[in-house]
């Protein structure tokens, strides 16, 4: 067999800009894997999080940071959260659902987003032109996470810092992303 | 011309001094001018020409209920028609033309039509033009066409940007005049989140107009206070040159902000941003827009409100006049009669409607109480005037004020009706207010300054309350109340020519009664007839009389004659700015595939599937045509291999103990039975029984699954499952991710497709026939070790399999299987040698499964298993889907080889007329065969099964098509299904 060996490649190539107030730049080398809470078995699953990352089951909207685990869980639905940690794997759910001793239906979503950061003294200014979401420090704090749309594209929204912003958005129109947010950033610089 | 109409004072920075032109004469005015403002400065009386009697006209107002002066403004690209003057900020190099005539603005060609005015009555387009019938769309119509509309679009591209966005508040302040003010900052020193937007470029609205004084001191100087006070608040949001154009549902406001309109330039900027403003509350603090009292020849230039005048005085510094008579029906009238006289400006006559003692001494003017004006002279600006008494006054500016309407509008943007006040001869809002909003100051009928500030003050700590916040112990601004008695007066009635009520559209008294007369009576009805309150201005300044000459002529009360529906947009918001961004390559989003970057290099011809962008085609050196480079794509597959991407297809990751019964009840078929490790072709149907999609489901654990959709389907059918699951069983322990874009996915289609794949999976797995036989699937590792997916089923009908990568690696993989495969002569192909092999196949697609078919019509019939429920199963069975003699999905091939086919033909039993009683069906898809050498198709006919060798014909009357086709398998390429399991 040829040497064919499999390079992989980010949605946004690591772009990185810098702005005046703004910095944007893609993240990569997240792994994300959604576990569904199986029904019946809420108690099991908040067990297994609490043991292996020291946080609680979050609430929908809301997430915590594990520095025990180096990962952040995201309450995104009723019966589904999200965990973000740094891992270049491609088995990265295999690795969660053997950490939580299968108490989670877990499927890998590392490749299934586009990921940027926007942060700085103006990012909210920037978003407030695509975000319909309201992400004033009182109404929006740290930790805070939601699902919603810009620009006819789905995104899930995460506060992971005083002024920064962590944006996921489908992999497949990471270009059309890109241009949704630096756009507003270039407008609003 | 050099400001020749300056005076001293005003708000207006005179060390900014700024050049601008209309109609090409150069002329100067000062930052803090707006162009009306500048042109009066300039001494410019004639600025515009009206719209039906292509009257002479000039400034009416100072602010954006103006009617008359709207100028095109700029040029080329950027030419932007019917901006008014009166709203639009002085700029360096600022260019504006008059619009709306022939020949130049001084003498219009077109003003015959004042001449022709006794033809040109309201409705006149509805009586005349009749005659002769053919004359209307070769004569009538385009010279009607050409003498509409006011200014002309430059038939360009707009350069500028917009741009939109979204804001949140506890409380919207609409308007920041004193009223506004007094809410802002109670609210804000309280702590709430504040947005203060005002359509001004200057906050302070009528405070920076006029010589009251709040606080002791003067009123503008508290507004630029007040407006610096709560600009510094980080709870404030202060947004001028920001118009809030519509209340819409949920306490969403929508809201225009000029950025850049004001400057020469945008420099890349948006110039307009539309806001979708969300506000838990909204103070309504619009103010009130002064009207004019109707009377004869009352349109000619230098007849302006009266507040206008005051305004042009008080805060830009110039006067339209240099003999100003005041005609008023009430006291404040009086106060644009005493500010200029202050200023030192003659005042040759004050003539008030009411027969009281004058409420104030104006020096050297002639008083008529209890007088009208009857009539004015001046053909291109005002000479003199003449009153009832037949008196003939030289003014050239009459400051006419027939009283004050509050600022409505947005109190009745869902459905809300204003009340009548008499005390004020005008309309308030009345009890049913949008959700959240409260109305303050002028807007709410509260006329004088002392109260309106009380008022404002009143509602921002009534919105502090519903919020739940403490309000601040602060002073509130504390101002006297001027006299502001009024008598409601509409129209001189002794006067013989025409009086206009709205200057915008032409509608006069007359008219109004000639709407009456002709049982145009219903308020919308007398709108649509007369064109009285549309366009630009919406009949800010003519309404309310109109309605007064209406309730006149039925003898009802105003209010019981009522008003027209006030809707969004309060004032005129540009095309361009509800596009905003969404314009060009940007419209929508587009998605590519993991192996986009790779096909462009290969010279893909794309195409659009939905928001993805998909490879058609890939032409070779020397291909002149696609379906050179589509039946090759075919040839080579067919005969050794070829890889397309199919990472567009839906795919759904279902786990859950109860996901086998889900998808059991979701797809018509048996799943259930599904063995871990396999894959199986499912359909689904709608809850009528009709088919919804189709695709294949693998089992990867006992409780694991997963689901291939159709493209086009992916978001609708997740959605569906989502419903099924949340709100059909929700006590399945079923649980549904897409998973679409995690993997990268290519069919390797052609007999030699398993040796290219052994290639690059990795040598522990075992993708031999009998290792990984047709419909199995598993997860393997390919090149060194990548986490992959294999699924050996075919959409082409050849032994083929789908290989799925994280889509990081999409991008390797298929360069590596090209790589791979070069040896085998591999070739990429595209969605159109896709769709041929498909139909050679006779596999349904989206033409077969298009909502109005049936598993029974698409061959299908048998899938529809009665061992089970399923969604769709009970429906299937109406009488109608299950008939024998339906339509069935069969194969078509032209009588004569070399005739092409159309889809969308229908088919016509031999020898009958090509009409709807005879049709039997309709040809779905068509393709070129390179294996056939011949065109084929795949198409719906009654009682097909029963019909193979028959021949009927196909036709296509859109394209002029008939041909002779014979009813054959729809499975034109190995019908037993060897090649699938080689």
């Amino acid at each position: 067999m040829p040497d064919l060996a499999l390079e992989p490649q980010s949605p946004l190539a690591g772009y990185d800009r810098e702005f005046d107030g703004v910095t944007l730049n893609e993240v990569s080398g997240l792994a994300l894997v959604s576990v569904a809470v199986p029904m019946g078995g809420r108690d099991r699953l908040a067990s297994e999080i609490e043991s292996v990352f020291g946080v609680t089951l979050p609430d929908v909207g809301s997430s915590s940071y594990s520095e025990k685990g180096k990962a952040r869980v995201l309450g995104m639905q009723r019966d589904q959260v999200f965990i973000a940690f740094e891992y270049h794997g491609d088995d990265a759910a295999t690795r969660i659902r053997d950490k939580l001793r299968d108490s989670g239906y877990c499927n890998d979503q590392s490749d299934s987003w586009a990921m940027l950061r926007i942060a700085g003294a103006g990012c909210r200014r920037a978003l407030e032109r695509i975000c319909m979401l309201d992400l004033d420090p009182g109404s929006f704090a740290i930790g805070s996470v939601s699902r919603t749309t810009m620009e006819h594209l789905g995104v899930i929204i995460l506060r992971d810092g005083l002024n920064s912003f962590l944006l996921l958005s489908p992999r497949s129109s990471a270009r059309s992303f890109l241009h949704m947010v630096e756009t507003s950033v270039i407008n609003t610089t | 011309m050099s400001n020749a109409r300056r005076i001293a004072g005003g708000l207006i920075d005179r060390d900014q001094r700024l050049s601008f032109s209309f109609n090409g004469e150069a002329m100067s005015g000062y930052a803090g001018d707006t162009l009306a403002s500048a042109l009066i400065a300039n001494d410019r009386r004639l600025v515009a020409r009206s719209f039906k009697y292509h009257r002479p006209r000039g400034i009416f107002t100072a602010g954006s209920e103006e009617p008359n002066a709207l100028v095109q403004l700029r040029r080329g690209s950027r030419q932007e028609p019917n901006t008014r003057a009166t709203v639009t900020e002085l700029f360096e190099g600022l260019e504006a033309t008059s619009q709306n005539h022939l020949g130049s603005l001084e003498h219009d060609l077109l003003a015959v039509n004042d001449l022709l005015a006794p033809f040109l009555s309201a409705g006149f387009y509805y009586k005349t033009f009749m005659w002769p019938a053919a004359f209307w769309e070769k004569f009538y119509e385009p010279i009607i066409r050409a003498s509409a509309g006011l200014g002309r679009l430059s038939g360009e591209a707009d350069p500028d940007h917009y741009d939109k966005g979204f804001l949140h508040c506890d409380v919207l302040i609409i308007g920041a005049g004193p009223a506004g003010l007094s809410a802002a900052v109670a609210a804000a020193e309280a702590g709430a989140r504040v947005i203060l937007a005002d359509e001004d470029f200057l906050p302070g609205g009528r405070a920076n107009a006029e010589t009251c004084e709040v606080d002791g001191r003067p009123a503008a100087q508290w507004a630029a206070e007040s407006a610096a006070r709560l600009a510094a608040l980080s709870n404030v949001r202060l947004m001028t040159r920001t118009s809030v154009y519509g209340a819409f549902d949920h306490g969403i406001y929508g809201a225009l902000e000029r950025k850049t309109d004001h400057l020469e330039e945008s420099d890349g900027r948006p110039r307009q941003v539309l806001w979708r403003i969300y506000a838990k509350r909204a103070i309504l603090c619009a103010g009130a827009t002064e009207r004019p009292i109707a009377f004869s020849n009352n349109d000619r230039p230098g007849i302006m409100l009266a507040g206008a005048v005051r305004a042009y005085a008080n805060r830009w510094a110039t006067v339209p006049g240099s003999r100003i008579a005041v005609f008023t029906n009430n006291d404040d009238g009086w106060r644009s009669a005493t500010d200029l006289a202050a200023l030192g400006v003659e005042i040759s006559a004050v003539v008030d409607t009411r027969d009281i003692t004058p409420p104030a001494s104006v020096a050297g003017a002639a008083i008529a109480m209890g007088s009208r004006v009857t009539d004015t002279g001046g053909r291109k600006g005002l000479k003199f005037i003449r009153l009832a008494d037949g008196r003939r006054i030289p003014a050239d500016c009459l400051a006419v004020s027939g009283g004050w309407n509050p600022n409505v509008h947005l109190t009745c943007h869902q459905r809300g009706r204003p009340a009548w006040r008499d005390d004020i001869a005008a309309f308030v809002p009345g009890d049913e207010l949008p959700p959240g909003m409260i109305v303050a100051g002028a807007a709410n009928g509260t006329l004088t300054l002392g109260a309106t500030l009380s008022d404002g003050w009143r509602a921002g700590n009534a919105a502090l309350a519903s919020l739940g916040i403490s309000p601040r112990d602060i002073p509130r601004p504390v101002a006297d109340d001027e006299p502001a008695a009024i008598s409601a007066f509409w129209h001189v009635r002794d006067g013989r020519a025409r009086a206009w009520l709205d200057l915008q559209n032409d509608v006069t008294v007359k008219d109004i009664r000639l709407a009456h007369q002709e049982g145009y009576r219903a308020v919308e009805h007398l709108k649509r007839y007369t064109t009285l309150g549309m366009a630009t201005d919406q009949g800010k300044t003519a309404n309310v009389g109109a309605l007064a000459i209406m309730a006149e002529c039925t003898g009802k009360s105003i209010p019981e004659t009522g008003t027209t529906i006030f809707r969004p947009p309060y004032t005129p918001v540009p095309i361009a700015a509800f596009a905003g961004r969404s314009r060009g390559r940007d419209f929508r989003p587009t998605r590519l595939t993991p192996s986009h970057k790779w096909a462009e290099e290969q010279g893909a011809v794309f195409v659009e599937a939905g928001q993805w962008l998909r490879a058609q085609w890939f032409p070779r050196h020397g291909e002149t045509h696609w379906r050179e480079s589509v039946d090759r794509e075919v040839n080579q597959t067919r005969s050794s291999v070829g890889i397309c991407d199919v990472t567009t297809l839906g795919k759904i990751d279902i786990q859950g103990r109860d996901a086998a019964d889900f998808i059991n009840k979701i797809y018509c078929n048996n799943f259930a039975s599904l063995a871990i490790g396999k894959v199986r072709y499912g359909l689904m149907l709608r809850e009528d029984g009709i088919a919804m999609d189709d695709g294949t489901t693998a089992r990867l654990a006992e409780n694991h699954f997963v689901m291939t959709t159709t493209t086009a389907n992916a978001v609708s059918v997740f959605r569906h499952m989502e419903f099924c699951r949340q709100c059909l069983w929700p006590d399945m322990d079923v649980h549904l991710i897409s998973a679409t874009e995690q993997w990268a996915q290519f069919a390797v289609a052609g007999p030699n497709s398993r040796a290219l794949l052994q290639e690059i999976v990795d040598p522990d797995c075992d993708i031999s026939n009998e290792g990984f036989p047709y419909m199995a699937c598993g997860e393997i590792t390919v090149c060194g070790g990548t986490s992959a997916r294999l699924f050996r089923i075919s959409f082409s009908g050849e032994l083929a399999y789908e290989i799925a990568v994280p889509a990081r690696y999409g991008d390797a993989l298929v360069r590596a299987l090209m790589s791979a495969g070069e040896r085998f002569g591999v070739t990429a192909y595209g969605t159109e040698a896709l769709g041929v092999m498909r139909i050679e196949k006779g596999h349904a697609a989206g033409n077969e499964i298009n909502g109005q078919t049936t598993a029974r019509n698409l061959g299908l019939g048998r899938m529809v298993s009665k061992q089970k429920d399923c969604i769709g199963n009970v429906l299937s069975e109406r009488s109608q889907l299950d008939r024998e003699d339906g339509l069935a999905l069969m194969g078509f091939r032209p009588v004569d080889r070399a005739e092409s086919l159309t889809a969308g033909a229908h088919f016509i039993a031999a020898r009958r007329n090509p009409a709807t009683e005879n049709d039997e069906g309709w040809m779905s898809s068509v393709a070129y065969s390179p294996v056939l050498g011949h065109s084929i198709g795949l198409g719906f006919i009654a009682r097909g099964r029963d019909r193979e060798g028959e021949v009927v014909r196909a036709v296509d009357p859109v394209r002029n098509n008939d041909v002779d086709v014979e009813i054959i398998s729809p499975h034109f390429i190995d019908p037993e299904g060897k090649r699938l399991r080689a």
